[in-house]
């Protein structure tokens, strides 16, 4: 116990739940491998070589992903010779048009603003960690792309469409379109984004840079 | 070893340990690592659930009588609400798609504010049993909160196909604004609980801590 206090007095491998308020105690944080709480099951940290080049590889996959998916569009509706496009864009513009303000701005930060500014900010932390430079505004980075997590919602707009594919079949003819198929990968590289993601090895390297800057 | 015990809490976004100042008010400090604020507990947890999950309930109600959109067709205007959205696809056999909106828009949101009555009602009357339950039930919300956008994007996405002149149009109906409400809502009522209010209640008898 008083080993596990001195421990807790210098902050090191000690983990704390932020679900449950457990402090665990972790014996090599540095050993690979995944560590879980030990009131609640919670996981706590997860080591995994290849983060930084996984993320950036992902985050430009995703990249060029998004900018297919927005410029074609993923539906044509045609019923009595007359046909209609749906991209990204459309779905929210026409909601401006009919002043339906507050579904038209939902739609448009939920499936093109967060995803598109979660995405660059992945890259302009990873790039530069590729080629072995810590930016400066990392913190920022990480904080922006922890609080933006929830809001991400391109997964769900997915099964929007495939409702609404069933829901026109009814009325007229549905052609998908070129970029349904960027979509549904784009759907899969985010995820994988997620699952990839861990952003404990960089706040620990925010930790160096800010400690070797105090030596010095 | 409960970290509150120790003056101690955890940065919810980079998840250094931090020791809190000793007064009973005000206990925060800016995280050292990040500069997000670091709370013992989310401040006001309880009350800012309760009024965000009183709020969805109310919002509730006219999202499910309200129409959410309205298909203008040259023989008239047909609304459909969420239920009728539902019952329509019952009725034409798309039993799959029937199952997708009526998780999505009814089973989904109505789970989220149980849990979290029920969360919130163990938690103030100090019920310590089942936590790992109660954990479990929290993530899944979590977890479930986003889906229920589907419907939205469905009216979104209806109104962007469908729009031919004075032949066939599709509005979104006052329901959609509610709807969107409720979703959102209930994802902030789930980000302001913390959990580690379930955890904090002791066991009036037996060791477990």
């Amino acid at each position: 116990m008083m080993k596990k206090l001195k421990e807790l007095e210098r902050g090191e491998h000690l983990v704390c739940c932020h679900e449950c308020d457990e402090l665990s105690y972790i014996s090599d944080p540095e050993k690979s491998g995944r560590f879980e709480c030990s009131n609640c099951g919670h996981l706590l940290l997860r080591h995994r070589t290849g983060l930084v080049e996984r993320m950036y590889a992902l985050g430009v996959a995703a990249l060029v992903l998004l900018l297919l998916t927005n410029y074609f569009p993923f539906l044509s509706f045609h019923v009595a010779g007359s046909t209609s496009h749906a991209t990204f864009f459309t779905s929210a513009v026409y909601l401006f048009e009919e002043k339906q303000f507050l579904l038209a701005i939902a739609v448009l930060m939920t499936t093109i603003v967060v995803p598109l500014m979660r995405v660059i900010l992945t890259l302009a932390l990873f790039a530069p960690l590729y080629h072995g430079y810590l930016p400066r505004y990392a913190p920022f980075v990480l904080r922006a792309l922890h609080h933006s997590l929830p809001w991400g919602m391109i997964d769900v707009f997915l099964v929007g469409v495939f409702v609404s594919m069933v829901k026109l079949v009814k009325m007229g003819t549905v052609i998908p379109g070129i970029s349904l198929w960027s979509f549904m990968a784009l759907v899969f590289v985010i995820a994988a984004m997620q699952v990839v993601y861990n952003p404990h090895p960089i706040w620990e390297r925010i930790d160096e840079v800010r400690r070797k800057e105090v030596a010095v | 070893m409960r970290a509150l015990e120790y003056g101690y809490s955890v940065c919810s976004v980079c998840h250094q340990l931090v020791k809190l100042p000793e007064e009973k008010n005000g206990r925060y400090l800016p995280c050292p690592r990040c500069g997000e604020e670091v709370h013992a507990r989310k401040p006001n947890s309880i009350q800012y659930t309760w009024a965000l999950v009183i709020a969805s309930i109310i919002f509730y109600i006219p999202a499910n009588l309200l129409p959410m959109m309205h298909v203008v067709t040259f023989a008239g205007t047909q609304s459909d609400t969420i239920l009728s959205g539902v019952l329509y696809f019952l009725e034409t056999g798309s039993y799959l798609i029937a199952a997708v909106i009526f998780i999505a828009s009814i089973v989904v949101p109505i789970t989220k504010l149980l849990i979290l009555i029920y969360l919130l009602i163990s938690v103030q009357r100090k019920d310590p049993r089942s936590k790992p339950m109660k954990q479990r039930l929290y993530a899944l919300t979590e977890l479930i909160g986003k889906w229920s956008m589907v419907d939205v994007y469905v009216v979104a996405l209806m109104i962007a196909l469908v729009h031919f002149g004075s032949m066939t149009e599709i509005q979104a109906g006052e329901g959609a604004n509610y709807f969107l409400l409720v979703v959102i809502i209930t994802m902030i009522a789930a980000m302001q609980f913390d959990p580690r209010l379930i955890w904090d209640i002791k066991e009036d008898h037996g060791t477990q801590r």
